[in-house]
């Protein structure tokens, strides 16, 4: 009885004192718990909002399925793997796929997915079950949580976050290294392990570099929000002023999205797949898709930011329609450019990596800042 | 050293067999955290007791197995078996013979400095763009060897005695053809490997392999040269014509992983050079000369020594009277190499990133290791 009583003090007075640390910290970093609390919103709103565009709209529907929702990202998956293997097949005096779907080889990616789709998922003795089977198959929502924010227009946000918008993508974007490093230790194995912690720091290295160049182009419109940022490009776009910046964003977009010369978690010569050793099917898939969709929310944030967005001339004739166009004729451009690189260069080591990002990207960043200090 | 003297919690990484860079072999690699402790190459996995098969065979069937040892090097391999024999038979091959087995060899080291830094690059995690540009040019010299020999793999032409067969009708302009080309595409090679900023970082300063320790631990080949030794048989020893061939011994003093990438490289400028003057310069005459189909020979010791792509060969064969050998000793090139890899993380701090482009840079062929 006695015994009771205590722990239902003690628990009391640890949820008073939880409650007063909570109240300190949230009047000191407001924003980050307004930020926390709009994701959570997010996570729960959505069916609600689903409903309601059912029943009231149809233009938030044809945002969550058509673009910049579900269809987008997987069609850009889809057809950036596609166009990867046939454009570094070039590169390497080769043709790439060419007996499914004809000389281009169109069908050979539904061909893959359904082989992945049934084979087996095999999971070692040792593994950590329920992480090693969930953390594939939430790896890929997060980019997708991200690209809700970028707008497509004036009025073409999946997710309007306002002033909140470009934190908020870091803050979403921040918790993919957390999902690698979690697979890698699930499934129990040396090389995992390995690549796993190599994922970690490479974030680190990448990320605060990236914030702190999003905050130059912030200053510089004098808004946090994304569609105020394009706003502010319509005459002349953030490339050209910042454009130390535009560099080291798109060395950034390249870490963020693990793509060669940074792919160091991954390194197949080295690691055999990294954290991703052990996953077989359609948990291998997932982790593949995951790289293909954070690509396009990082190559996405680096035109909204730094290439105008979607700004340019109107060559339909509503407005909406060109806007798009020129959205995805940028980022028809970016990509291109971004596997071409996988082409040319080798990868770089881990060491050599952290020394870019701490002595080169980090200090050229601050200097990006305080240039463009009003 | 200025670490702090506690106990590292070591983890042992098994590399291989199974692994996408490996090999046929295992290595075992002790890691703290990214650096490496120690490694131990584990080899045996393609062991075929080739020096037993050659005890049971005649000295012409003897060639057949032998020449397996290395496929991508076949003929300096074979030629090697071939000097041992013509000793031991106390047989002279014809000029032109030795002039077309020089040709042949040029053309394998050729194949086999391609395929090994068409490795290495791969091994930096170059989307394998280069392997397969080397894989494409290998295929010119694989056509010349088709056309001379009507093998594209080992081709069993270098016989005691001689070779097979005079060179066919218009051979000499193929193979100038071929020179042509490969010169063209080199200066590419170039630009994507030696002048390539990122490769440059992954492979300069990476296992340095210093000029005294090369010559304790026994390297040979490459490896030996880019550590700053003058040192090939073909010239200390010059067998075949390469006496009358005009060449350069290639030596880089830097000893590095990118050292050895660039003796691969100038050898087979050198080597490019050898096969033209071949092609411009035979002289004529008979190709072979008549031996028995079972040779019988004299009793006693004979040693050959040949500089194959990998370095140094060494026959040492064994006769009793008997129709084959008692007994033949095969001193590999590749096995001298991985005694010195297993040495270099202990002379230098090596990286697990690091570990591919050092096993590509020794370059060992495992079949050749295991015999």
């Amino acid at each position: 009885m006695r015994g009771e009583a205590e722990m239902i003090l003690s628990t009391y007075s640890w949820i008073v004192a939880l409650a007063i640390i909570h109240q300190l910290i949230a009047t000191s970093f407001g924003s980050i718990f307004d930020v926390l609390d709009i994701i959570s919103k997010m996570i729960l709103e959505a069916p609600s909002l689903l409903m309601k565009s059912v029943l009231f709209n149809l233009k938030p529907l044809t945002q969550i399925i058509v673009i910049p929702g579900l269809a987008f990202i997987l069609l850009f998956a889809i057809i950036v793997v596609w166009f990867e293997r046939k454009f570094l097949a070039r590169a390497m005096l080769r043709v790439g796929p060419y007996y499914c779907g004809g000389r281009s080889g169109v069908l050979q990616l539904i061909a893959d997915f359904l082989k992945l789709f049934l084979k087996e998922i095999v999971i070692p003795q040792d593994a950590h079950m329920a992480l090693f089977v969930s953390m594939p198959v939430i790896l890929p929502t997060i980019p997708a949580l991200a690209i809700t924010l970028i707008p497509f227009d004036l009025d073409w946000v999946l997710f309007r976050a306002g002033g909140l918008s470009l934190p908020m993508f870091f803050a979403i974007a921040g918790f993919s290294p957390l999902i690698p490093v979690f697979a890698g230790w699930a499934a129990n194995n040396k090389y995992t392990i390995i690549g796993s912690l190599r994922t970690a720091f490479l974030y680190i290295s990448a990320e605060i570099p990236l914030v702190i160049c999003a905050s130059a182009v912030a200053i510089m419109a004098g808004s946090f929000d994304l569609v105020r940022i394009v706003e502010a490009q319509s005459t002349i776009w953030f490339a050209i002023p910042q454009f130390i910046g535009f560099i080291i964003f798109f060395l950034g977009l390249i870490i963020e999205a693990e793509r060669t010369p940074f792919d160091i978690p991954t390194a197949e010569v080295e690691l055999v797949l990294g954290w991703r050793t052990e996953f077989s099917g359609i948990l291998f898939g997932f982790t593949m898709m995951a790289e293909y969709v954070s690509f396009l929310a990082w190559a996405l944030l680096f035109i909204t930011l730094y290439l105008g967005g979607y700004n340019g001339p109107n060559i339909f004739g509503l407005p909406l329609y060109s806007h798009i166009f020129w959205m995805l004729f940028k980022l028809a451009v970016l990509v291109p450019i971004v596997i071409l690189i996988r082409g040319v260069f080798p990868r770089l080591r881990m060491d050599q990596l952290l020394r870019l990002g701490w002595y080169y990207l980090m200090p050229l960043s601050i200097l990006n800042l305080s240039l463009r200090w009003p | 050293m200025s670490e702090p003297q506690i106990e590292p919690e070591i983890m042992r990484i098994s590399w291989g067999p199974q692994h996408p860079m490996s090999g046929q072999t295992r290595i075992l690699i002790d890691v703290d955290g990214e650096v490496v402790h120690r490694l131990i190459a584990d080899l045996g996995f393609t062991h075929r007791g080739i020096e037993k098969i050659l005890e049971n065979r005649t000295l012409l069937q003897g060639l057949i197995p032998i020449e397996r040892m290395a496929m991508v090097d076949t003929a300096n391999i074979g030629l090697g078996y071939v000097l041992a024999v013509e000793e031991a038979l106390g047989i002279e091959p014809p000029e032109r013979a030795n002039w077309i087995r020089s040709m042949i060899c040029e053309i394998c080291r050729i194949n086999s400095h391609l395929y090994a830094f068409g490795l290495q690059v791969e091994s930096t995690g170059y989307f394998p763009a280069v392997f397969l540009w080397t894989t494409v040019d290998r295929e010119v010299l694989l056509d010349l060897m088709e056309r001379l020999t009507g093998a594209r793999w080992s081709y069993n032409f270098i016989i005691p005695g001689g070779v097979m067969n005079d060179l066919p009708e218009g051979f000499q302009d193929k193979v100038r053809e071929a020179v042509n080309y490969l010169r063209g595409r080199f200066r590419q090679y170039w630009e994507a490997m030696v002048e390539n900023a990122v490769f440059e970082m992954r492979c300069v300063g990476v296992a340095v392999l210093r000029k005294e320790d090369a010559i304790r631990l026994g390297a040979t080949g490459p490896v030996l040269r880019g550590s700053g030794v003058d040192m090939d048989v073909r010239k200390d020893e010059p067998y075949a014509a390469y006496g009358d061939l005009d060449f350069k011994v290639i030596t880089e003093q830097d000893g590095d992983a990118m050292a050895r990438l660039k003796v691969r490289f100038h050898e087979i400028e050198q080597s490019l050079n050898i096969i033209e003057q071949v092609a411009n310069e035979i002289p004529g005459g008979p190709v072979r000369v008549k031996i028995p189909l079972f040779p019988r020979p004299k009793p006693g010791e004979f040693l050959s020594r040949v500089e194959t792509a990998r370095g140094e060969l060494g026959i040492h064969m064994f006769t009793d009277g008997g129709m084959n050998p008692y007994r033949v000793k095969i001193n590999s090139p590749s096995l001298r190499n991985m005694y010195v890899f297993e040495r270099l993380a202990e002379l230098n701090r090596i990286l697990v990133a690091d570990i591919p482009v050092v096993i590509n840079s020794i370059d060992p062929w495992y079949l050749d290791c295991d015999r």
